[in-house]
């Protein structure tokens, strides 16, 4: 899969809260979110979620509930707190700038200098 | 913060549910990622597997997720500890030496710092306890006279309050008859100042002490009330009769308050001003040059000790001056009150902390000896962590593992330690002397102690576990595996064991030097002569005083018993005084020489005093050497005689022609003809420099103590009771207290030497017992490492004696370098030494030979199974080995 992008240190979070800010999700949900909203582009071993969900909702970002899977089956679902809420816009922000700072300089060309 | 910890804890807590859970979470990811494979068209066995793969390392995941919720650090401190107690348990032997010994180490340190805490650091049960302060003199008289106290109470302007008190006993009305009972006399303010309130009634204040013999009104000690009344709270207001008159109890002090002295439990607290009652015969509240208070005052707020005592020290000088042959001199301090001041304090601490560093070198031999069982475990182990260290445990981790290890053992042995510490402090409470006065020290194993105990336990783990563990995790795994190390590793490891072994065999050697110091001491000092002959003496004690009796009945009570004791069968000599050299009740009083020098500061002298019968000399067994004693036609209208002791006549009458030559008890007062000399003895304690004192014929200065003196022919016991009997028939109602061999008697000086020989003692036993361990290891270690080597030499042709020398050099050597540290040491240190036993110095050869010796035999000892196996190495089998 020579097209997908690894993924930059510190993004798998700010993606994990974007992709339960759009509703409470299982693990695998998640997964599947990220993968759907970055159009499949970020390769993760699919493992490597789990520690970051514990961490965050070890910070307090999200909030957990058992509840049923959509083919009825127990599934621990993740749902974005307010704390975890504004720390996501706050991430988004800096994201942007950093992107849009990143791409203005990569942008410029010998006459611009 | 507060939300981490408590997901870390809950995570804790529930540590099954956690676990559960995250396997069920990470089930339904692979199943559900399963089915997807499936609906997407992949065979169900490799849908399975694929969705694994694409996991990755579920073992690592899981780890990072219990590492998320802040729990692994925890989790590996759990699995060391598990481990280390399975390597322990696989190590029985070496585990029970190792908890044993840190037991008693930490043990005695703990047992010790109770005792330290109970007397030097733990504030008495007062309010603010940190402003109140004994008033102390210079010099010999640590006390005050009631005069010179009244102003220093009213003229400072530094001290809240200033409260004066004296150790005192009473004949307190017990059913039909009464019983001798010690509390304290005690200025009016004496509550307030210390800011005590009473469990039931009330306390006296100052205005109930203004007049002598007008408030005749008593304080319970909580005790007192407990054993006497049952904790009755309607004995508020209830009479009770001390020396025979009426007293009104008004209150009960609060329990655990037990007044300012922490080695006394006093029965009761009466108003000063009631002192002529309750030591009849003897008024001194008017006498200015009667110093017998202690006096303990509070500083206003803000004040500052040193202010204080500039403040008390201008007061002292106008007492000077107004009474320049009675104070002159006369300096006052603020000390830490609880051991009279600095009077016993300064020797006690000083004792107590001597003895807190001797444990802590007990201590410091436990750790050296563990530090080098555990080195060489460490190097037999190396094996074992150079696997760990190949598949991935970091230097750190095994260096933790190892400590883990040293921390579980000193763990046990604090636990130990603590609970014999414990056990000790309850001994050491139960303890009474044993002596009339209710001496008992209040020691409890309280939090500082615990804090401590803890502290040094793992002073004591992090100490012996540190350095074997550095050494083990520094190994080098490729070369340990190839079985390198055992040649290449051995020589570089060697010092650091060596050096240990050294050490605590010179610790060793100074805990012993102390030890066969104080039993040399001890033995030497029970063979001193006394300057009197404690055999076959007995004695019995009554005051007349407290059973209301008048001088004129006294001195006729006296001759009666006198008469009748000489009558027992058996009986060579009978006397009385006031009281016998070496117990503890020793009075002073003033002299000045015959002719003034000039100076009235150098002229006045404090002497021990006593008053003693015609032939009291005989009686106790003290050899007059020049004139005569005194008899019983001396007439008590002609005052003016008295013998000296030898130490009295040189420096007091001054060489003058001693016998015919006089002094005088006041500067301006009659001259005292010295009619006797007789020979020096021990007084106040068994290590004091000569004292001067002088004989006072009873007969002219009647005392209403007395202390009768027996010398028989019958066992003393067996005299002392003969004599409580023969006193009973004489007056019934007379409590007779103190009656005993004057040998038993004796116990209470030899106190302090006992206990400081018993401590010492077993110091010294538990540094023997640990060099020896110590050094068997050591040895046992060598051979067995060298079992190959020593089987090559026996195979080309070596003897016994080359096979001793190749393995017992070493030791040799260490033991050799170890005794000279530790005479060093010993020598250095012997000051101290010689303040708690006496004739002993440190620099005494036989100390040192003796010591050597035994170290000789330690090693002798030690080595001998050791030596033994390397003898009987078979060359065949030791080659075959490798």
């Amino acid at each position: 899969m020579p097209d997908r992008a690894d993924l930059l240190p510190g993004t798998l979070d700010l993606l994990i809260l974007k992709a339960v800010s759009l509703g409470p999700l299982h693990g695998y949900g998640v997964l599947l979110r990220i993968n759907q909203i970055s159009g499949g582009a970020l390769a993760i071993e699919q493992g490597a979620l789990y520690p970051a969900l514990y961490r965050l909702e070890h910070q307090g970002l999200v909030a957990t509930e058992w509840g049923t899977s959509e083919n009825n089956r127990r599934a621990k679902f993740y749902q974005l707190t307010a704390a975890g809420r504004r720390r996501l816009r706050e991430q988004t922000e800096s994201w942007n700038r950093t992107a849009a700072a990143m791409a203005a300089a990569l942008r410029a060309r010998t006459g611009e200098v | 913060m507060l939300r981490r910890l408590r997901s870390t804890l809950a995570a804790l807590l529930r540590r099954t549910r956690f676990e559960h859970d995250m396997a069920d979470e990470i089930r339904f990811h692979l199943e559900a990622r399963t089915s997807d494979l499936i609906a997407a068209g992949v065979d169900p066995k490799e849908a399975a597997r694929r969705a694994r793969i694409e996991f990755g390392s579920m073992e690592r995941y899981r780890e990072a997720c219990r590492d998320a919720r802040g729990i692994r650090p925890i989790d590996d401190l759990r699995a060391d500890i598990a481990y280390a107690v399975r390597v322990l348990r696989r190590a029985p032997g070496f585990a029970v030496v190792a908890t044993l010994s840190l037991a008693l180490g930490i043990g005695a340190n703990a047992l010790v710092f109770s005792v330290v805490n109970a007397l030097v650091l733990r504030p008495l049960p007062i309010e603010h306890p940190e402003q109140v302060f004994t008033v102390q003199s210079d010099g010999d008289i640590a006390s005050q006279s009631y005069p010179n106290y009244r102003d220093l109470r009213d003229r400072n302007q530094t001290l809240a309050g200033l409260a004066a008190y004296r150790i005192s006993p009473v004949s307190l009305e017990q059913g039909a008859t009464a019983v001798r009972e010690w509390g304290y006399l005690a200025t009016g303010n004496y509550f307030d100042v210390l800011g005590i309130e009473p469990v039931v009634g009330r306390f006296f204040h100052q205005a109930d002490d203004l007049a002598p013999g007008v408030s005749p009104y008593i304080v319970l000690s909580y005790d007192q009330w407990q054993a006497r009344f049952g904790g009755s709270r309607d004995v508020a207001g209830t009479s009770v009769r001390v020396n025979g008159r009426p007293y009104t109890i008004i209150g009960v002090a609060p329990p655990g308050f037990r007044g300012t002295e922490l080695f006394y439990q006093p029965a009761f607290w009466i108003p000063m001003m009631m002192q002529p009652l309750v030591e009849p015969g003897n008024p001194w509240l008017d006498r200015r040059q009667t110093f017998n208070l202690i006096l303990v005052g509070r500083l206003k707020r803000g004040v500052s000790a040193s202010q204080a005592e500039t403040d008390l020290n201008t007061i002292a000088a106008q007492l000077t001056r107004d009474y320049p042959t009675i104070n002159a001199g006369m300096r006052l301090r603020l000390t830490q009150p609880g051991l009279f001041g600095d009077m016993f304090g300064g020797p006690v601490r000083a004792f107590a902390i001597a003895v807190l560093a001797l444990a802590g070198l007990v201590l410091l031999t436990a750790c050296a000896n563990l530090a080098g069982l555990l080195a060489a475990r460490a190097s037999d182990r190396r094996r074992e962590v150079a696997i760990r260290m190949a598949i991935g445990a970091g230097r750190g981790r095994v260096l933790r593992q190892m400590l883990t290890e040293s921390m579980v053992l000193a763990t046990a042995g604090g636990i130990a330690g603590a609970v014999l510490a414990a056990l000790g402090a309850r001994g050491l409470t139960a303890w009474h002397a044993p002596v009339d006065l209710p001496i008992q020290f209040d020691i409890i194993v309280d939090g500082r102690v615990l804090l401590f105990s803890f502290v040094v336990t793992m002073a004591a783990g992090a100490l012996f576990g540190l350095l074997p563990a550095l050494h083990a995790s520094r190994s080098d795994p490729q070369s340990s595996l190839k079985g390198e190390g055992s040649t290449r590793f051995a020589r570089r490891r060697w010092p650091v064991r060596d050096v240990l072994v050294a050490v605590q065999v010179a610790l060793c050697f100074v805990l012993v030097a102390g030890c066969v110091l104080a039993v040399l001491g001890l033995q030497r000092s029970v063979t001193t002569p006394l300057g009197f002959e404690p055999d076959d003496a007995a004695i019995a004690s009554v005051d007349l005083g407290l059973a209301g009796y008048d001088q004129a009945r006294a001195a006729a009570f006296r001759r009666r018993a006198v008469a009748m004791l000489s009558g027992v069968p058996g009986v060579k000599t009978a006397a009385f005084a006031n009281s016998v050299p070496l117990s503890i009740d020793q009075s002073t009083t003033t002299v000045y020489p015959d002719v003034p020098s000039g100076n009235p500061r150098a002229d006045r002298r404090s002497v021990i005093y006593y008053q003693v019968s015609p032939r009291f000399f005989d009686a106790i067994g003290t050899r007059l050497l020049e004139g005569r004693g005194f008899d019983w036609n001396e007439d008590p209208h002609v005052p003016g005689r008295a013998v000296v002791n030898q130490t009295f006549a040189k420096q007091i009458l001054r060489g003058a022609p001693s016998i015919g030559s006089h002094f005088r008890y006041a500067a301006s007062g009659p001259p005292i003809e010295v009619i006797g000399i007789v020979e020096d003895a021990r007084y106040r304690s068994l290590t004091e420099s000569p004292q001067p004192v002088v004989f006072i014929p009873m007969l002219q200065s009647p005392n209403l103590t007395t202390v009768f003196v027996v010398r028989s022919a019958r066992p003393a016991r067996q005299m002392a009771a003969e004599m409580r009997r023969v006193l009973a028939t004489l007056d019934p109602s007379l409590p007779v207290y103190d009656a005993e061999s004057l040998h038993d008697m004796l116990g209470l000086a030899l106190f302090p030497m006992r206990a400081a020989a018993v401590a010492l003692s077993l110091f010294g036993l538990l540094a023997i017992a640990l060099a020896t361990s110590g050094l068997h290891g050591l040895v046992s270690y060598a051979v067995a490492r060298r079992t190959h080597e020593i089987g090559i030499r026996i195979a080309i042709g070596a003897g016994a004696r080359d096979v001793l020398a190749a393995v017992l050099t070493r030791t040799a050597w260490l033991l050799g370098i170890g005794a000279v540290l530790g005479a060093g040491t010993a020598l250095l240190s012997g000051r101290l030494l010689a303040t708690i036993v006496s004739d002993v110095s440190p620099h005494d050869p036989v100390v040192l030979m003796a010591t050597a010796a035994l170290l000789v035999l330690v090693g002798f000892v030690s080595c001998w199974a050791p030596a033994r196996r390397a003898l009987r190495v078979s060359p065949v089998t030791a080659l075959r080995t490798e």
